[in-house]
């Protein structure tokens, strides 16, 4: 099946800085994709490149198959856009900003948008200006998924959101995978990512370093575990793969790579286990994992 | 931090960021100003030489109520000096450039920075509760006796008396520092900036209008202006320092009344309130050209109110030009060269052309809300949809262009409502009302030029003012400091048939129409090939 959104050695300047320096995306139909990145990877400029906004300057850009800078007023019938920071008509209450957008869209599924802004328990009476960051970000959602669109282009759209608005969120974006729409959503909290994501795309200095499922990711990084013992842990530090071992008294912290899991975890039953914490790698930790791989001298992903 | 001065605690390093923040500001402003002030005391001292030559002056200026209105009462042109024409040529502008030059700035560091809340983050650290607008205040005092420094070596310079220049240039910071005490107060009301400046200006104009008007029929009204207040300083004209104490004190009760307001209103927020607005937007087909009219509502409605006052009190003084004249017969001659009707027609023409410059002053900010709508990033989701960027960028421009018409026809319409009165001749009404329209072609070359710049090279947006300070400068002084033509003529204004001193012609009207159009389609040709949104 052709993928909605491939991007091929994508590259975009400005003056002297390098936004995207070679960048692949590719996001196949009904995917959830996760795109991640830390501050000023790139990830925004990428957006704005797929909807038509900047233009590339070297590089191929493929929209439901068609290119996004002279077709975009096309290639926007099929798709809907959350930014990260929304800034909206200051003298437009959020119901009105709503409409203005989907009229734009050509139309609007009324029951769905007044459903949706209940459920996000926004006031659409307030004017924009009166908007905490967190309600104009409601606006820009319930714009973006009370329409119909096949692709949802979402850029950091929670943030600024309590929980329980996160997880409306997080409800809504299932049901349109459940439709069997497209999101690319661009994200740099991972637990968001876990939950919803098919597959992930990491970009760091306009450059795709890690791509693939989140099971996968996982796999070649490590995790770490605080556990406390009745005795101290011995030998754990003969265990290939466990790293980082810090004691304090009958605490101990480790981390563990997938394999090193096993051989740890029968270490730690010898010694009594009392309590247990173990904690996924954080966005963080696959950062650090390249950043580590860099200064050692070798190309990001080679360690793989 | 208790005590009498905690509330000021920081000002020092918050003035510190203003300057910082401003510097390049400061210098393009004061360059320009003293640039400006800089020619005339060039051109009038090559013009006016002569014992003759300010004879000339004198009685072509007094008691012409067109001159009047835009350079006041002129003192000391009973026995001219070179100083005294030179302070007629120049001082009335110098202090409205100086005072909205210090309006803009004072919104700037008060309520642009509560807008933002950039000020939050400031006021979080341990800094007074005035420490902000005192700073911010203090800087806009320090631009302005930076202006008002460089404008008085500058004539010094072309060889001037220093005691004028100086009563000139203090006169030019006690009155400035007035306009930017009435915008601190102006700011503590309003919730936004734009309303805030919009305040401000406002109230320049009404103190432009009523000096205006004191000064042809009323002297004792001239002294309720703070702009007459700076001129009565007499500079070059026996000065007379002692006016300075006004606008001391207006400043001096306008600080504390700004504090007080300050203290009985939430940080962000503003005596006025925003009310809550519709749940639903009302159906329409046109939603884009709706989100621009909706933008510049507010605009055009100030604009329009200003408009309106000023160009009603222009055209009630018509009645007073035809007696001026009966009393100074040398002038009846000399204007008659300058427009083919009457003394009255001729007065009614510059009318239009001062109306003409406001409304571009309109047109250049509406046009240059697309560029502040496309940095703020609010045109990315516009962009988003299936809306292409020449449907957007056409949508703001028939705003802008349809309020200009409506602006320069409601401008036409009160001077001919005016001047209908005092002169009992209905006709005068549609006479100013087309006179207002045709206008329209010359104005709408400056939005024309301003909407290319947000098109083409929306980094270089404000130098979209560039033009319309060009064509005012022309038509304000050109013909006092006699320019070559073909300098004259870059000016649109001048090619605009001055009803109704001279006969309307199709030919100049429908050139100028073509050349907005233009520049409107280079425009709409360069969108579409450069990175459009937030910057």
């Amino acid at each position: 099946m052709e993928p909605v959104i491939s991007l091929r050695h994508m590259r975009k300047t400005f003056g002297t800085t390098v936004a995207l320096d070679g960048l692949d995306l590719e996001v196949a139909p009904g995917e959830v994709h996760g795109y991640l990145g830390p501050n000023g990877a790139g990830k925004s400029v990428t957006i704005r490149i797929l909807l038509g906004l900047l233009r590339r300057d070297s590089g191929e850009a493929r929209l439901f198959g068609a290119d996004p800078w002279p077709n975009a007023v096309e290639l926007h019938r099929r798709l809907a856009y959350v930014p990260g920071d929304v800034s909206l008509w200051p003298n437009l209450s959020g119901g009105e900003a709503i409409d203005v957008l989907a009229s734009l869209r050509g139309g609007i599924d009324r029951r769905r948008r007044n459903e949706l802004v209940e459920r996000f328990e926004l006031d659409p009476r307030k004017k924009a200006a009166t908007y905490s960051k967190g309600n104009r970000q409601k606006v820009a959602l319930v714009a973006g998924l009370a329409s119909e669109a096949e692709l949802l282009i979402l850029d950091e759209p929670t943030s600024g959101l309590d929980p329980l608005m996160e997880s409306v969120f997080q409800e809504c974006i299932l049901e349109k995978k459940a439709e069997g729409r497209t999101v690319l959503l661009s994200s740099h909290i991972l637990a968001e990512v876990e939950k919803l994501c098919d597959r992930l795309t990491i970009i760091r200095l306009g450059r795709a370093v890690e791509k693939g499922t989140l099971a996968e990711l996982r796999h070649i990084t490590s995790t770490s575990y605080v556990v406390e013992t009745e005795r101290p842990i011995s030998g754990l530090d003969t265990i290939p793969g466990v790293r980082s071992i810090h004691c304090d008294g009958r605490s101990t912290s480790f981390e563990a790579d997938a394999a090193a899991v096993g051989p740890a975890f029968n270490a730690v039953h010898a010694a009594g286990v009392r309590s247990l914490f173990g904690q996924p790698p954080t966005l963080e930790q696959l950062f650090l994992r390249h950043y580590e791989a860099e200064l050692n001298g070798t190309k990001p992903g080679a360690a793989r | 931090m208790t005590g009498a001065t905690g509330g000021f605690t920081g000002t020092a390093r918050l003035l510190h960021l203003a300057l910082r923040r401003d510097r390049v500001r400061i210098a393009v402003w004061a360059a320009s100003i003293a640039g400006l002030v800089g020619v005339s005391a060039a051109s009038v001292h090559g013009l006016y030489g002569t014992a003759q030559q300010k004879m000339e002056y004198v009685q072509v200026t007094r008691g012409n109520a067109a001159m009047i209105v835009q350079s006041g009462p002129g003192y000391g042109l009973d026995h001219p000096t070179t100083g005294a024409i030179f302070m007629n040529e120049t001082a009335i502008w110098t202090i409205v450039l100086v005072a909205v030059f210090g309006i803009l700035m004072t919104t700037r560091h008060t309520r642009l920075e509560e807008e933002t809340a950039r000020s939050e983050l400031v006021r979080s650290a341990p800094v007074g509760r005035y420490a902000g607008a005192t700073g911010g205040l203090l800087a806009v005092l320090v631009a302005q006796v930076t202006v008002a420094i460089v404008t008085v070596l500058t004539v010094v310079g072309f060889g001037y008396g220093p005691v004028g220049a100086i009563a000139f240039g203090t006169a030019l910071v006690v009155a400035g520092s007035a306009f930017s005490a009435v915008t601190l107060v102006a700011a503590q009301v309003a919730a936004s900036s734009r309303t805030a400046s919009g305040l401000g200006l406002t109230v320049l104009g009404i103190a432009f209008a009523i000096r205006a008007y004191g000064d042809v029929a009323v002297p004792w009204l001239s002294w309720l202006s703070p702009i007459h207040w700076a001129q009565a300083v007499r500079a070059f004209a026996g000065e007379q320092w002692l006016v300075l104490i006004l606008p001391i004190a207006l400043t001096g009760v306008l600080l504390p009344a700004a504090a007080s307001l300050a203290e009985h209103r939430d940080f962000g927020g503003g005596l006025l309130d925003p009310r809550p607005g519709r749940a639903e937007a009302a159906p329409t087909r046109y939603p884009l050209l709706r989100l621009a009219a909706g933008l510049l509502r507010g605009s055009i409605i100030g604009w329009g109110i200003g408009i309106a006052a000023g160009a009603f009190f222009l055209g009630v003084v018509a009645d007073q030009v035809e007696q001026m004249a009966a009393d100074n017969p040398a002038m009846s001659g000399i204007l008659s060269v300058a427009g083919s009707g009457s003394i009255t027609d001729t007065f009614l023409a510059t009318a239009l052309l001062i109306v003409g410059l406001l409304v571009a002053g309109f047109a250049i900010s509406a046009a240059l809300r697309m560029h502040t709508e496309e940095a703020a990033g609010r045109v990315d989701p516009l962009l988003a949809t299936p809306v292409g960027r020449a449907r957007w960028a056409g949508s703001h421009l028939a705003v802008t262009m349809g309020a200009l018409v409506g602006l320069m026809a409601i401008g036409g319409l009160a001077a001919g409502l005016g001047a209908a009165l005092v002169l009992n001749d209905p006709s005068r009404i549609l006479g100013m009302l087309g006179g207002g329209i045709t206008m329209a072609a010359g104005v709408a070359v400056l939005g024309g030029i301003a909407f290319l710049v947000c098109t083409a090279a929306p980094r270089l947006a404000l130098l979209a003012w560039v033009p319309m300070m060009l064509a005012a400068f022309l038509s304000m002084f050109g013909r006092s400091l006699d320019l070559a033509s073909w300098l004259m003529d870059l000016s649109p204004y001048q090619h605009v048939p001055a009803l109704p001193a001279a006969q309307f012609d199709l030919v100049p009207v429908l050139l100028l129409t073509l050349t907005t159009g233009g520049l409107i389609l280079v425009g709409l040709a360069v969108l579409p090939h450069r990175d459009v949104g937030r910057t």
